[in-house]
């Protein structure tokens, strides 16, 4: 479970993250909508250690991240939106790294690597170069690595970016799995055809601080109409209305 | 599968060594050619330094307890320059190795403990900071026990002294970029840092000019050269690492044992590197979330360029094209600081022609002053030749991840690869025209050579600027981070060692019909029509090379840009 308490980012006089408090329950996937530079990324490197909070508590399944980080970190699974990778590494060189620094070793991760790479359909690539991979192969990998240590939770910024139809499927299929063995998944995500899908529940956050929050029906209700679009609801409450300029300026 | 989250730091070395052996397992174009160029060049220079240590060593023997006394100088003054050069060149490497390499995104979000990281990034730091220092004294070292016939325990002491003497500066040089980048955010610290380089290079110019080494060359002045070891020793000297590792060498050298500035090396680097630990785990995570807070990064506008542009007799894409170039280059400290490091370097080159004091053998002052026309002639296209590799032959790659912009819009890569090559020109001509003119000016040399350099020099710029663009868009490196990494490639390997031989040639070509026409001049004999002949025939051949240079070099490039997928 990831629970976040009041948390704030200030970068100098700008306040990029300003009170958000969410939390996500075992089992549940909880999806983070916003604009683009809303804060939903730098909330989401704060919650996986990245950055420093300026202020505010941030707990992964009941471990606190400032007192107590590696307990925290050890539980967790972190898919970043633009993820480091050793280039010059295989993609089963950097599986056993990665599950290394959890403490994976021994004779049961080789099977561990192969079970996960099976999974995400790379096991043809696994003495491959990770430079040869292509952006959808690289996501992939990614998440192979975020869900090698069998987290209890799990962290993602935009999962479906560079993703084929097929992989994008694969990815749901994962998530809806892994949550139903009681993974809590927070996912950051633009497509909110994805969020209306998959999430049980949602939070918008404009502007550094959450605007709305609670299952997909509720926020519609939110927007004054239960019945609409989860597109149109999402335009209402970020301010759409701008939107209505576009006619007038084209 | 057993689960223990106790990783032990070396393991965070792994990835460094597998992706090393994986790229020795899996070669790419160049690397034969890159690694036959950088050793033959490394063991020349190790051979070199051996033998000129060799050569001292032995010299300072036949001095008795003079030569012993000038050994130890040495020895405490060599210590002493790497001292600092350690000291900096930690304090770059650990804001790479702490704060910007790309890895601690990922490792950062792993359980690792903060102590198991800092000894991994230490170790790191501690290896790319001091490499080159202990390359450098190897060499020296080693010449120096074979030629004092050294017992074994020397080279073992060695070895055990030169580690803490590295510990030393690079914990304090990283403790100083700890303190920086809790203050600034990371990428600030960066430009200051290169700033800080720049005033640091120019400070050791500075000093050696200071001290003039040139006396020792000297024969009349030998007995100052005591006075001149004495001037760098300073009441703080013994305070100092250099001075205990150059005490407990010189005492080892002569089979004796010197533990109190032994023990003092090992415990002033065992107990610094558990201050920087600290230091590490109270203020590293805070820096390196600071780095990562860059959003609104202070730059200069730049609009004099602008309005200088604007008045270019050029069209709008070259000038838009010309605009974007040199404002990048501008606002990347680590660009422009390079360049002013080398004008820096320039200007020191030409003080030593200032200062060259020929006229104390004016029987041969005449002659040896044309033929330093003639090194000077070198040296500019070597110059000219470092400057296009650096600077001109990643033009094309800097465009990175954006190229398609340019491939996108309605230009032509003919036109965007010669815009390339006027943009590099200029700068390169109007440097190693000063370079060619204030060299010859100084040296006073004769008036032909002073009129033949500079035309000389506009054909070479042709050649070098055009073949640097060309070959820098036949093999681009749009994944590079940098420009260094671009100049390093295969592609800027081939171009130097084609430069290298360009230059050659030329300098031949020219200098043959101009030493001809010099002998003739002094004896004031008359030259026969043969000779003019073939003396034409060779500048003509200069000029001919040097333009097919430039026009095969730009056509390769614009061929290989069009037909790039």
């Amino acid at each position: 479970m990831i629970a976040v308490h009041d948390l704030v980012k200030k970068y100098g006089g700008f306040t990029a993250v300003n009170g958000v408090s969410l939390e996500v329950r075992p089992g549940e996937i909880h999806g983070f909508l916003g604009p683009n530079g809303a804060g939903k990324t730098t909330t989401i490197r704060m919650i996986a250690g990245l950055l420093k909070p300026t202020s505010g508590r941030i707990l992964v399944n009941g471990h606190d991240l400032a007192s107590d980080p590696e307990r925290a970190k050890a539980s967790l699974g972190f898919v970043p939106d633009r993820p480091f990778l050793y280039e010059k590494l295989t993609a089963g060189e950097f599986l056993r790294f990665h599950g290394g620094l959890y403490g994976l070793e021994g004779a049961g991760i080789g099977d561990r690597v192969r079970e996960m790479l099976d999974l995400f359909e790379l096991a043809r690539w696994e003495h491959e170069l990770v430079e040869s991979f292509s952006h959808g192969m690289k996501q992939r990998l990614v998440m192979c690595a975020a869900f090698l240590h069998r987290p209890e939770a799990v962290l993602v910024d935009e999962p479906m970016v560079g993703l084929d139809p097929r992989g994008a499927r694969l990815i749901k299929d994962v998530f809806r799995t892994m949550s139903s063995r009681g993974v809590a998944i927070l996912m950051s995500t633009h497509t909110l055809e994805v969020a209306q899908e998959m999430c049980d529940r949602i939070s918008i956050i404009l502007q550094g601080g959450i605007i709305a929050k609670g299952t997909v029906p509720e926020v519609r209700a939110m927007s004054g109409n239960p019945d609409d679009h989860l597109t149109n609801v999402f335009l209402k409450l970020t301010g759409g209305s701008a939107l209505q300029e576009i006619d007038e300026i084209v | 599968m057993r689960s223990s989250r106790q990783v032990v730091f070396p393991y965070l070395l792994l990835p460094s060594l597998w992706a090393s052996r994986n790229r020795a397992h899996r070669r790419e174009r160049g690397d034969l050619v890159r690694a036959l160029t950088f050793g033959g060049i490394g063991l020349s220079v190790g051979v070199a330094i051996f033998g000129g240590s060799f050569w001292l060593t032995w010299q300072l023997a036949d001095l008795g307890e003079l030569g012993d006394y000038l050994l130890r100088a040495g020895l405490s003054w060599l210590f002493l320059t790497f001292l600092s050069f350690l000291a900096f060149s930690g304090l770059v490497t650990a804001l790479a190795t702490f704060f910007l390499s790309g890895d601690l995104r990922l490792l950062l979000a792993t359980p690792v403990a903060s102590r198991r990281l800092f000894y991994a990034r230490f170790v790191r730091t501690l290896g790319q900071a001091s490499w080159m220092v202990v390359v450098f004294l190897v060499p020296v070292l080693l010449a120096v026990g074979l030629a004092r016939c050294a017992p074994y325990s020397f080279y073992a002491i060695a070895i055990l002294t030169i580690v803490p003497f590295a510990v030393i500066p690079v914990v304090l040089g990283t403790a100083v970029t700890f303190a920086l980048v809790n203050v600034f955010p990371a990428r600030r610290a960066r430009d200051f840092l290169m700033v800080t380089g720049l005033l640091f290079a120019a400070s050791i110019v500075i000093l050696i000019r200071y001290i003039r080494p040139e006396r020792l060359l000297r024969v009349e002045s030998l007995p100052d050269i005591t006075a001149f070891f004495a001037t760098l020793q300073s009441p703080i000297t013994p305070l100092l690492p250099s001075f205990w590792a150059a005490e407990t060498l010189f005492a080892s050298l002569r089979g004796g044992r010197d533990l109190l500035h032994f023990l003092a090396l090992w415990t002033t680097a065992a107990s610094l590197t558990l201050v920087l630990r600290a230091a590490h785990e109270r203020w590293h995570f805070s820096g390196f979330s600071n780095a990562q807070e860059a959003r609104k990064t202070r730059f200069t506008k730049l609009q004099t360029l602008d309005r200088l542009a604007n008045r270019l007799p050029i069209s709008v894409v070259r000038r838009h094209l010309l605009l974007k170039d040199a404002k990048v280059f501008f606002r990347d400290v680590s660009q422009w600081s390079q360049l002013l490091l080398l004008v820096a370097l320039m200007l020191l080159y030409l003080y030593n022609f200032r200062v060259l004091d020929l006229d104390r053998i004016p029987y041969m002052s005449g002659v040896i002053k044309n033929v330093y026309a003639f090194v000077n002639l070198g040296m500019t296209g070597l110059v000219m030749a470092t400057v296009a590799v650096r600077f001109v032959f990643p033009s094309v790659s800097s465009e990175g991840a954006a190229f398609w912009i340019v491939r996108s819009a309605p230009i032509s890569l003919r036109d965007f690869l010669w815009s390339k090559f006027w943009i590099g020109l200029v700068p390169v001509l109007v440097l190693t025209e000063a370079l060619t003119i204030v060299g010859n000016y100084l040296l006073g040399v004769d008036p032909f050579l002073a009129a033949i350099a500079p035309i000389v020099v506009l054909f070479m710029s042709l050649a070098l600027v055009g073949l640097a663009t060309g070959l820098g868009a036949r093999y681009p490196r749009f994944a590079a981070d940098n420009a260094t990494q671009v100049a390093g490639s295969y592609g800027g390997i081939a171009f130097m060692v084609i430069a290298v031989l360009f230059v050659l040639i030329i300098v031949v070509l020219v200098g043959w019909p101009s030493s001809v026409y010099l002998f003739h001049q002094v004896r004031r004999l008359p030259l026969s029509s043969s000779q003019l002949f073939n003396m034409s025939s060779c500048f003509v051949a200069a000029a001919a090379i040097s333009l097919a240079s430039w026009w095969m070099g730009m056509r390769t490039g614009i061929r290989a840009l069009e037909e790039l997928e």
